[in-house]
């Protein structure tokens, strides 16, 4: 396990390196200067000159680049050029937001997965059969910004319980955070749901499939804990492994999530910052964007690895 | 969000020959009920977005003095939006703005992956550059890529493209690499090289044609991730320009008259759905039957 770790660190570390250049490089491709962005249109070339000095624009690209990995790797990211404020308190500020939403999706995936997989496995009744295909169909299918628009028309409009969007702290507020997270967190988290209810609904009924549940059933266990204490076991571990990459698709699925419903998190505060050529704060979001996700790979593989010795000695 | 969903796999490991199956395999699956109802579905948005101009009278951007009227009005069939312009014009335009969008960019990504993969094919060191080029772009989760490429090229209908585009390529390039790494393992191919057939001779009558099925379904699971693309970065605001409508820039802007004005996102809502749930009935109807 340890080789594997060792082979696999450098080539994720490698990757994190080269979005890191190609992040750099791209915002340097960027039509427009900073630095003429922020003095406005009417500066004088000495103005800009000095802005350009504080920003340590003026300095070769290479030692911007550099520079930067050595502000990177000591957490202090410096000032925003438009939006206001640090840098690193902004993307703070987002990444508690975003946080919030994911963790309040993961839970719904949980749930709703592991409901749509016992019924879709178990259930016998011919209406909840169908409900379940179609709605995991559905939820798979279908864009969230249509489930999120759905969901919107169905419980603000129609129904008037839940606000169609904005946030509020869940940590400040609990009772008004948690209906504001709500809708989000549930459209965020539909479509990983279905495909982990799918996966599940398989791994139970292959399991149920298994002699030793002919043995316990013939022994006169009830269905019921033959499920609990059986089936659900043995259907698990590979659940539990795609749940983990599903949590790097509800990070990706979140910016869109949180453009539908107005939710201040990293994905609201990239947009604002483009719009704004708010170029630090876009280089930096972006660069932590991906080495999330990359780190979220490794992980993933990493329990693969565990789970299966023959992709060790791959 | 890109949720693909699993590619066809290749034939289990000890089928001694190849080809197997009827060639019109493909045919076969679409004329099953699955296929047939996807079919439908993809026809009639197709249609309605390509018939355009002799559905409507109206031009999508054209305004009237009437704003958010219901529909049934006289002369606008589906309402108007905020700004008075005839929804169903904006709708059917806006289909042939996605149609255009995803005709242009899913070829364009499957062609490039494709190339990189037949690269990659070709030599040892290639291969490893490919690789690495490929993990680089899946790095960049498919909407912070778009957030990159309009940082660059500004907001459009070019910079859609190409992000779609970009998330393909390493999705076909890795599908048709394994294709052509299982399929020169298997002994009809050795048994090719022994009588001794050209290198490039097997790989464009042997190989190719025995990793041609997953790509086909790829190319409708694609066609799916390219409408998902193109209306999430309109809600993004990263999109198609405003006045020019697409479906989801439709769909965006009736969020805030949703209590007011339900009949608004109505259209783009139907259609998106319609398209979306045809697109994945033919893929699986596909998929299916390449797996028999």
């Amino acid at each position: 396990m340890r080789g594997y770790l060792l082979r696999r660190l450098p080539s994720a570390l490698l990757v994190l390196l080269a979005a890191s250049f190609l992040v750099f490089a791209v915002l340097r491709l960027v039509p427009g200067d900073p630095a003429a962005v922020l003095a406005g249109p009417d500066a004088s070339p000495e103005t800009e000159a000095a802005i350009r000095a504080r920003l340590g624009l003026d300095a070769p690209l290479p030692t911007q680049y550099v520079r930067w990995l050595g502000d990177l790797l000591t957490g202090d990211l410096g000032p925003s050029y438009a939006i206001g404020g640090r840098t690193a308190d902004l993307i703070g500020d987002g990444l508690g937001a975003t946080v919030e939403l994911t963790l309040g999706a993961l839970l719904f995936v949980v749930v709703l997965g592991a409901a749509f997989g016992i019924l879709g496995a178990t259930a016998r009744n011919r209406w909840v059969l169908g409900t379940v295909r179609v709605l995991t169909t559905g939820a798979l299918a279908v864009p969230p910004f249509v489930t999120g628009v759905l969901l919107v028309l169905l419980f603000s409009v129609l129904l008037g319980v839940l606000p169609p969007g904005g946030r509020v702290p869940l940590l400040a507020a609990p009772d008004l955070g948690v209906q504001y997270l709500l809708l989000p967190s549930l459209c965020l988290a539909l479509p990983s749901a279905a495909v982990l209810g799918r996966y599940l609904k398989d791994g139970i009924e292959r399991a149920l499939a298994e002699d030793y549940v002919r043995t316990a059933t013939a022994a006169g266990i009830t269905p019921r804990r033959i499920l609990r204490r059986h089936a659900l076991p043995n259907a698990l571990p590979p659940v539990v492994t795609l749940l983990g990459m599903q949590t790097g698709h509800l990070l990706g699925g979140a910016v869109l999530v949180e453009a539908i419903f107005a939710w201040p998190g990293l994905g609201q505060l990239a947009e604002q910052a483009l719009v704004r050529r708010d170029y630090p704060v876009v280089r930096d979001l972006l660069l932590l964007l991906v080495t999330v996700f990359v780190l979220v790979q490794l992980l993933t593989d990493l329990v693969h690895a565990w789970l299966d010795p023959r992709i060790r000695w791959e | 969000m890109t949720t693909h969903t699993p590619p066809a796999r290749t034939k289990p490991a000890g089928t001694r020959t190849a080809p197997r199956r009827p060639r019109h395999a493909h045919r076969a699956a679409l004329a099953t009920a699955r296929g047939r109802t996807g079919l439908a579905l993809v026809g009639v948005v197709v249609l309605a977005g390509l018939l355009a101009p002799l559905l409507t009278g109206h031009g999508p951007t054209d305004q009237s003095g009437l704003s958010l009227a219901a529909p049934g009005t006289p002369g606008h069939p589906l309402g108007t939006d905020d700004l008075g312009r005839d929804l169903l014009a904006r709708l059917l335009y806006g289909i042939r703005a996605d149609l255009g969008i995803i005709a242009a960019a899913v070829p364009l990504g499957a062609a490039l992956g494709c190339l990189l993969a037949l690269a990659a094919a070709a030599h040892p060191v290639l291969d490893t550059v490919v690789q690495r080029t490929f993990d680089l772009i899946l790095a960049f989760p498919g909407l912070i890529l778009a957030l990159a490429v309009t940082a660059i090229l500004g907001p459009g209908r070019l910079p859609v493209i190409l992000v779609i585009a970009l998330a393909e390529i390493p999705v076909f390039g890795r599908l048709l690499r394994t294709g052509i790494l299982v399929q020169r393992g298997r002994e009809y191919v050795t048994a090719a090289r022994v009588g001794g057939t050209s290198g490039g001779r097997i790989l464009t009558r042997h190989i190719l044609p025995n990793t041609a099925d997953p790509l086909v379904v790829q190319i409708a699971v694609s066609l799916t991730v390219a409408v998902f693309v193109e209306g999430a970065m309109s809600f993004l605001g990263v999109g198609v320009r405003p006045p020019e409508p697409t479906l989801g820039a439709v769909l965006s802007q009736s969020m805030p008259y949703l209590a007011q004005a339900p009949h608004f996102a109505a259209g783009p809502l139907v259609t998106v759905t319609a398209l979306v749930l045809g697109l994945s009935l033919a893929a699986e109807a596909l998929n299916r039957e390449i797996r028999r």
